[in-house]
């Protein structure tokens, strides 16, 4: 009781000062939720890799608040972590959420799923999120109870899609526009982003990161780099990225310079012959350093790339 | 109880800034992953080194066999091994076999090698699947009948890998020898044979169907040069998508490199390069 009372004070204290010093950096207050623009908020995750501290609610979850309803976007890590958005939301607005996207094939935005689904909120994906979900989420899950312990994933359990689709669609349900953007095979086989028209924020899920070396194991390079080109085109106002703090459009120009250095390094270490024993060694992007998981996604990021040159070179 | 212990750490979450709370120190216990020293053992190891060596000594240390393995923040789904040993394939002593075991996989015995003394030099470098937190090692048993082993505790990363590429699927069994650097006779020659292959594991469930995927893996792969066997190598899943060998050969003339790979299903695939 006295520790709920504490929490609540502590949280707002913090969130407050947060939102004193720099309305775009809301890294200071986990969970809670920080408008971006009018009607749209997103709840930010730790960043940083799951663990037994930050309960393994490293990426960020949002939602948009229209006339009649709310859609929120991702679900967080964890049944409890669900529970906790929806709380964020309903601190926020009396609205009921009509709906619940996920952007992508992640653990830390997918498993928060069931607390939705126990209220009735649906929950839609690409059809390929589903069908990647159906067929590794069971170990992922497994992995992240081991990294994070079981008492904050109690009650977190694989479940299914209640909605699927194949395409970028309108989401008319709580009388505000928000479009759900498909690009193909990008970031992951079913990525989204979500758009709200009214405000031009963008909720971009795997395809962007802010500040932190967005994860390529997924990836189709060529299709992800057409959809940062299609998203350059667009207006985009502020940028929700699937982890760090909120951005403007920079941060797809960002991430596409990543990309093409990370590209760029490991197709000369294959064509000279380099070993994958010392790739990630090799592939050192100094440009890149002060980003988050630099020293763990980077490093894979090069053996998986260094494997697909080396696989396209050897057998085309 | 539980539901008393979330929002406390909820609370203790949020106050980042106050990280010497006497309560933080209890989090270390929940949650976190594994960790060994490269040197120890784990059941799983006991219980095969036991059927595979029956109880024969197994010398540690580095001075026969050493194995190269990147420590940190591996790619599960490939993760590069290199075997290097400290002795010349030389008639009077050389390593007959060598075994590659991950403790932690389905599969703990990734690769069975039989060597002769046309490798010159029995180093090898291949790529293997570990699935969790999990020790490597390299047993090397030598002609006169003495065990060596070295071993790594790996930390990979990434969890939830991507499923191995099976956009061409006619190419299967396609298999590449390549040799690198200068061509000398009478010295030991690096060379590559790579076999395009899923080697599903029989564990991955397929996206559309959410039926597990059988296995389908490369058994054994037979180098030979001008005729003569350099090495037979059995191996299984634990080896990833493309198996792949560095190793080396001692050519004495002109001659053609041939690799002869049977696959799980009994598929029989060979590639040959003309060297010299």
């Amino acid at each position: 009781m006295t520790a709920v009372l504490r929490r609540d004070v502590l949280l707002g204290l913090l969130a407050g000062g947060a939102l004193a010093g720099c309305a775009l950096v809301p890294a200071a207050a986990p969970g809670r939720a920080v408008a971006v623009a009018p009607g749209v908020y997103m709840v930010p995750g730790s960043g940083g890799v799951a663990d037994e501290h930050n309960l393994g609610r490293i990426g960020n979850a949002g939602f948009i608040v229209g006339e009649t309803g709310v859609v929120a976007i991702d679900t967080g890590t964890s049944y409890l972590h669900g529970v906790a958005l929806l709380a964020a939301i309903r601190q926020t607005t009396e609205l009921p959420v009509k709906l619940a996207l996920i952007t992508h094939t992640r653990p830390e935005f997918l498993f928060g799923g069931a607390a939705f689904r126990e209220r009735g909120i649906p929950i839609r994906m690409h059809s390929r999120t589903a069908r990647l979900m159906a067929s590794r989420c069971e170990t992922c899950l497994k992995a992240l109870r081991q990294q994070v312990g079981e008492p904050p994933m109690s009650g977190t359990t694989m479940y299914k899609a209640d909605q699927e689709f194949e395409t970028s669609h309108r989401v008319d349900l709580i009388g505000r526009p928000v479009q759900v953007l498909y690009f193909g095979h990008s970031s992951g086989p079913g990525d989204i982003a979500v758009f709200d028209e009214r405000s031009g924020a963008l909720f971009a899920g795997g395809l962007l990161d802010e500040r932190r070396i967005p994860d390529i194991q997924d990836s189709d390079l060529e299709g992800w780099k057409r959809a940062l080109k299609a998203l350059s085109a667009m207006r985009v106002g502020t940028v929700v990225p699937g982890h760090g703090g909120a951005a403007s459009s920079t941060a797809i120009a960002a991430v596409e310079g990543y990309l093409a250095q990370l590209e760029a390094r490991v197709r000369a270490l294959v064509v000279a012959g380099a070993s994958l024993l010392g790739v990630a060694d090799e592939a050192e992007l100094p440009d890149y350093e002060s980003w988050d998981q630099y020293d763990v996604i980077h490093r894979r990021n090069a053996s998986v790339a260094f494997l697909r040159v080396e696989r396209e070179l050897m057998f085309k | 109880m539980t539901s008393d212990l979330t929002p406390r750490r909820r609370t203790l979450q949020g106050l980042a800034a106050l990280a010497a709370l006497p309560a933080a120190t209890s989090w270390a216990a929940i949650g976190g992953l594994p960790s060994a020293e490269h040197r120890d053992s784990s059941p799983e190891w006991e219980r095969l080194s036991g059927k595979l060596f029956g109880g024969k000594p197994l010398i540690h240390g580095q001075g026969v066999v050493q194995l190269f393995v990147p420590l940190r923040a591996a790619y599960g789904a490939s993760v590069p091994v290199k075997v290097v040993s400290k002795l010349p394939q030389r008639p009077e002593l050389h390593v007959r076999k060598m075994y590659v075991v991950v403790d932690k996989n389905p599969s703990q015995l990734a690769m069975v090698l039989d060597l002769t003394t046309e490798v010159g030099q029995a180093d090898f470098e291949t790529r293997l699947r570990v699935d969790e937190y999990s020790h490597v090692r390299v047993v090397s048993e030598l002609s006169n009948g003495e065990l060596h082993t070295d071993s790594r505790y790996v930390k990979t990363s990434g969890g939830c890998s991507a499923p191995p590429n099976r956009e061409s699927l006619h190419l299967i069994g396609r298999t590449l020898l390549k040799v690198a650097g200068e061509l000398r006779l009478e010295q030991p020659v690096q060379a590559d044979v790579t076999v395009l292959h899923p080697n599903d594991t029989g564990f991955e469930l397929n996206q559309v169907t959410v039926m597990y995927i059988p296995p389908h893996f490369v058994r054994s792969i037979a180098v030979s040069y001008a005729g003569r066997k350099v090495f037979d190598a059995d191996l299984d899943f634990s080896v990833s998508e493309n198996p792949t060998l560095r190793f080396n050969f001692v050519p004495h003339s002109k001659g053609e490199l041939r690799a002869e790979v049977t696959d799980s299903k009994d598929a029989r695939f060979f590639g040959t390069l003309a060297v010299g």
